[in-house]
């Protein structure tokens, strides 16, 4: 057993460290640190950056504009990515769609679609939840018949991260009514821009806009638009669940902010003395930062397999599970280390022309939206109890 | 033994249950505690004339209530509303701690109660978290005047308010716990400056700065050096209060998830069906249950020694937070993506709910001192 990496990888780790430190804006990073939503031109800002370096795909094959990465150089480049606050690589295009059409995509759809993507000409979103249908995915209801060339799209989509941003989605679509519910699915590429599309914002609790509902009536979409072959979108679907999965466990992300959350309760005060220096705190502290240290092994352990095995398979839903549980545990953490004045709220700290007053230290402005806003991440993605119906059944063979 | 109130504290249950439901809406309520002020002043003066302020207090402060029961009869009710209007701060808190001080001082409190004042009493500072005894701002002895210098942070409602107590430190001391008064000032007073912010929960929250404070000795409340026992009572009281109020706010959770669970099918069956669910729902219950158990003992013993007041109150508070956090996060989690909505109720309890821990010592600060004194 050797829990190192290579000589290679660890080149790669300093290769991809001096980038981040040439290109990573800092006020990007700072609010990358505070949790604050980026704009559309933030995101497409450092999407170019990496892809003039070629890494805005990396895992892709050569052949499509990759680097060919495995799951490992995958997850050191994501790690030093989170370590410094540089912004995640938007996993819509990238981590979800990329794959489906790699695999089950025809010829001009990869070589229309993927080139597009690497360029920034396409923001992608997603199309599967809705409003009936949210861990019992299989049971959408938006259909799409068949008329001539066209099919033509009516229903309703939610959740949808960002769609405010983009000009095309992948939707999982209703074509069949026969059998089993997941055997009349299928997977189609929608122009957002369409006739009889709205799209209403969904404002989350921490009064963000980030998610929205989108609204199909009479949408036409051209039949070179469907991926794969009628009826099997919900395979599709679930091969794109066990593609996105190599940053999943955030392992990079959270040993960075337990490191600002040891420095925020450094300065904060519990009876006049550093609150870290409070035993029932610092155990608290202490624990999480033990769950994180096994995490990484455990992501490491099931990466590993998946670079011999081609995809993690359902064991990634353990990633899953306690990445997200973790990463709240911290947001809990943060919250609770600022004691009484975790209740304020400036999610517009950083905007250009903010006015207000100084905030320090500055986590205090977001600290409590974030612990809100990141209980969707128990929720999202498949919710932690569907996760956990995964390795009862499919590991587990309960 | 009786667990039951007295049929006129359950009329003023009822009574207050029924006005915040049916005509304080959590979209009125969404859209005062976004508001410049944090706050309506119509539901204010609405709530004042139900008879409210009059509850909260002692017959010698100029109520007709104030006894434990009383506050968390009150406070409950106030949880379940998510009222926003800051009873707790102005009403309560400043007329306990107005009423060690002079006539002059009093009539302040008299005339919150005729609907007129709206005073605010900020104690807390900079980066401490939520220990009574830790006062830095200092108030030194000038001739006829005390010169004040330092900061209160995150004080709540301030915004509004005509009159700002608050404590300083008038003498220092080997253990930090004597040597502290009180004062109250108007709040439109030279050298003070107001940084204020949205609080997460709605309403809004301002740090006070004394640069340089001039103010005049008979701002002074009660007896110099003394005051720490004052606040500490206020303190207590406004913990029990807050404990009541987070009840609250778990039995409209609890409705509202168990509705949720009854009515979303998923897989063909409402989703309640699930045992995973129920297990999960269940345990909420039992942990509602144990709160309401424990803020009962609280207003029990409130009244007995000081020791045996705080040890009842830190057991409380301290499930409160516990508690308190199982039920916001539980109740998210089991309604899915619709809990994460602002549009749907859940979420506005649910921050509410989590803050209370931050106001008055959360669990971690709670669970210590019942540690001290019970041993």
């Amino acid at each position: 057993m050797d829990l190192s990496f290579s000589t290679e990888q660890e080149n790669f780790r300093k290769e991809v460290r001096n980038f981040l430190r040439d290109n990573l804006k800092p006020n990007i990073s700072s609010k990358m640190k505070l949790g604050i939503l980026l704009s559309k031109d933030e995101i497409e800002s450092w999407h170019n950056t990496l892809n003039e370096k070629g890494w805005l795909a990396g895992s892709w094959p050569k052949k499509y504009g990759g680097q060919g990465w495995g799951v490992i150089e995958s997850f050191i480049f994501e790690e030093e990515c989170s370590a410094v606050g540089a912004p995640r690589i938007l996993p819509f295009a990238f981590n979800m769609l990329a794959p489906v059409l790699m695999a089950f995509g025809s010829d001009k759809q990869r070589d229309y679609w993927l080139p597009r993507m690497l360029n920034g000409d396409d923001w992608w979103c997603q199309g599967y939840s809705e409003p009936g249908s949210g861990s019992d995915l299989a049971s959408l209801k938006t259909s799409a018949s068949r008329e001539g060339n066209h099919y033509i799209v009516n229903g309703q989509k939610t959740w949808t991260t960002l769609g405010q941003h983009a000009n095309m989605i992948f939707c999982l679509v209703r074509t069949s009514t026969k059998g089993k519910p997941q055997e009349g699915i299928s997977f189609l590429l929608i122009d957002m821009n369409s006739d009889g599309i709205e799209v209403r914002p969904l404002r989350t609790i921490d009064g963000e806009h980030e998610i929205n509902e989108v609204f199909l009536t009479n949408v036409k979409v051209p039949i070179e638009n469907l991926v794969g072959e009628e009826n099997k979108g919900w395979t599709y679907a679930k091969y794109l669940l066990a593609h996105e999965r190599t940053g999943i466990a955030n392992v990079g992300l959270s040993k960075r902010r337990i490191g600002e959350l040891k420095q925020l309760a450094s300065e904060t005060k519990k009876d006049g003395k550093p609150l870290i220096q409070d035993p029932i705190f610092a155990a608290r502290v202490a624990k999480t930062e033990i769950d994180l240290a096994n995490l990484e092994i455990t992501n490491l352990r099931i990466l590993s397999r998946a670079q011999e095995g081609g995809s993690p398979g359902p064991e990634s839903s353990i990633l899953k599970i306690l990445g997200s549980e973790i990463g709240q545990e911290i947001d809990s953490l943060t919250r609770r280390a600022l004691g009484r004045r975790a209740t304020i709220h400036v999610p517009n700290i950083l905007d250009y022309g903010y006015n207000g007053p100084n905030i320090s230290p500055i986590n205090t402005a977001t600290a409590a939206g974030v612990y809100f806003n990141n209980r969707k991440t128990s929720i999202y993605g498949g919710s932690n109890e569907i996760q956990k119906n995964i390795i009862s059944k499919a590991v587990l063979e309960l | 033994m009786d667990f039951s109130l007295s049929s006129e504290r359950q009329i003023l249950f009822d009574t207050l249950t029924k006005y915040f439901r049916n005509e304080y809406s959590l979209e009125r309520r969404n859209e005062a505690a976004s508001s410049d002020l944090g706050f309506s002043r119509d539901s204010w003066e609405s709530i004042a004339s139900l008879g409210v302020f009059d509850a909260l207090l002692k017959p010698e402060l100029g109520g007709f209530g104030g006894d434990p029961i009383d506050i968390i009869t009150v406070f409950e009710t106030i949880g379940s509303g998510l009222v926003i209007e800051p009873i707790l701060n102005s009403v309560l808190m400043s007329s306990m701690i107005l009423s060690h001080g002079s006539e002059q001082q009093k009539a302040i409190s008299q005339a919150v109660l005729a609907g007129e004042a709206r005073p605010i009493f900020a104690h807390f500072e900079d980066l401490e978290q939520y220990e009574i005894h830790s006062v830095e701002t200092q108030s030194t002895e000038s001739g006829n005047a005390f010169i004040v210098n330092g900061t209160k942070s995150a004080v709540r409602h301030l915004v509004g308010a005509c009159h700002l107590i608050f404590s300083a430190r008038t003498s220092k001391t080997s253990n930090g716990k004597d040597g502290v008064s009180l004062f109250v000032i108007p709040l439109e007073t030279n050298g003070l400056t107001f940084e204020t912010f949205e609080s997460i929960d709605g309403g809004r929250v301002s740090d006070v700065t004394f640069s340089n404070v001039r103010i005049n000795k008979n701002s002074l409340i009660g007896k110099k050096d003394q005051a720490i026992s004052i606040i500490s009572e206020a303190i207590d009281t406004g913990t029990l209060a807050l404990c009541a109020e987070a009840l609250g706010i778990m039995e409209r959770i609890k409705d509202i998830t168990l509705n949720y669970l009854k009515t979303r099918k998923q897989f063909g069956v409402p989703i309640g069906k699930f045992q995973t669910l129920q297990h999960r729902m269940t345990q909420l219950f039992i942990e509602i249950e144990q709160t309401r158990s424990a803020i009962m003992n609280a207003s029990f013993w409130f009244n007995d020694s000081v020791e045996t007041r705080k040890k009842y109150l830190s057991a409380a508070k301290y499930t409160v937070g516990r508690v308190g956090a199982l039920v916001a996060e539980e109740s998210i989690q089991m309604h899915g993506g619709m809990g994460m909505t602002w549009e749907y109720d859940l979420g506005h309890f649910a921050k509410r709910l989590i803050m209370i821990n931050h106001e008055f010592g959360d669990e971690d600060h709670h669970l210590n001192y019942y540690a001290k004194f019970s041993s």
